[in-house]
């Protein structure tokens, strides 16, 4: 019914749709949450528009990395010279888990900077003095949510620059349970420590000589919500390298 | 050819096993710990008490995340 070449061509396009698709939900959502709460501060504290629209950019644009993140793996996908003519198997598995590991892979991360960065706004429309030792924070708590997109990055990139050749099923299934290993695996990790960075903000913002033990408590939280994702790259790395 | 199919399809199952059992835990414990600090911003006297009750919590959000890492490392190695 179809040759190996245009099946390789099939995974490529797949792929890139899923990669850009699927990780934008997460951008398009955080992002907004982020922006509405911004809106809600300016209405409290209109003298402190300018810091809460730079808070606002800076959250944004963390937020964003994983759709950009994706946008590159789909255009290494459709562009990047990865559809090679003597296609097999393999490459079909290859091409369409690196599409499939960094969207769903970014989504978890997304919301959960978008949710961090939503609180921390709102923090800064409750206390505006505070506005540095907020932004910090919020900086703190997104780069740990944003570690379990990076995971995802660095498994599509292996899968994306693995060029296999063979048409071992065994490797073929490999290859696609490896993404999803990876792209469902950090869903939870991205989204909880989302959660536990943007509740350590609010709490800074509404107790802020607490700052010390409440990002304290942060790390070890969101060391414990880290683990799955880490048990995620595990398997994925089993998966890739000794399956 | 079926073993290989067999071999391939708990590859597969191992890495589907991963993906979704991560996705309760993660964000289980991270619910756990954001309550926790909201606990403990209210009231830091009880820092002490309400981490060790955040990790306790974490620990039994994470056994499901611990059965799908035993269950992908037995597909993996032992099928």
């Amino acid at each position: 019914m179809f040759d190996t070449f245009s099946l390789v061509h099939v995974a490529a396009y797949i792929g890139a749709g899923l990669a850009v698709g699927i990780s934008s939900i997460g951008a398009g959502i955080g992002e907004g949450y982020i922006a509405g709460n911004t809106n809600i501060a300016m209405m409290k504290q209109p003298k402190s528009i300018d810091i809460l629209l730079r808070t606002m950019l800076i959250a944004q644009a963390i937020t964003e990395t994983g759709a950009i993140f994706s946008l590159v793996i789909a255009m290494l996908l459709l562009f990047g010279g990865m559809i090679n003519p003597d296609g097999s198997w393999q490459l079909v598995a290859s091409l369409f888990g690196a599409g499939l590991a960094i969207g769903a892979g970014t989504l978890g991360a997304a919301f959960g900077n978008g949710y961090t960065g939503g609180e921390a706004c709102k923090g800064i429309g409750r206390q505006p003095r505070e506005s540095k030792l907020l932004t910090a924070n919020m900086l703190i708590g997104q780069a740990l949510a944003q570690t379990s997109s990076i995971f995802a990055l660095v498994i599509a990139m292996l899968l994306l620059y693995s060029t296999p050749t063979g048409d071992s099923i065994v490797k073929t299934l490999a290859y696609i349970g490896a993404a999803f290993s990876i792209g469902f695996g950090t869903f939870g990790p991205g989204f909880g420590i989302g959660i536990v960075a943007g509740k350590t903000v609010d709490g800074i913002s509404r107790f802020p000589k607490q700052s010390s033990i409440l990002v304290r408590t942060m790390f070890v939280g969101a060391a414990v919500s880290e683990s799955t994702s880490i048990y995620a790259l595990v398997i994925a790395f089993l998966l890739l390298f000794v399956a | 050819m079926e073993s290989e199919i067999i071999r391939a399809a708990a590859l597969l199952g191992a890495g589907i096993c991963m993906g979704f059992g991560a996705i309760g835990p993660g964000i289980g414990e991270g619910f756990t710990a954001g309550k926790a600090c909201e606990g403990i911003a209210r009231s830091p006297e009880n820092a002490g008490l309400l981490t060790r009750t955040m990790l306790v919590g974490q620990a039994v959000s994470e056994s499901t995340g611990i059965y799908s890492l035993v269950i992908s490392l037995l597909l993996i190695f032992a099928v």
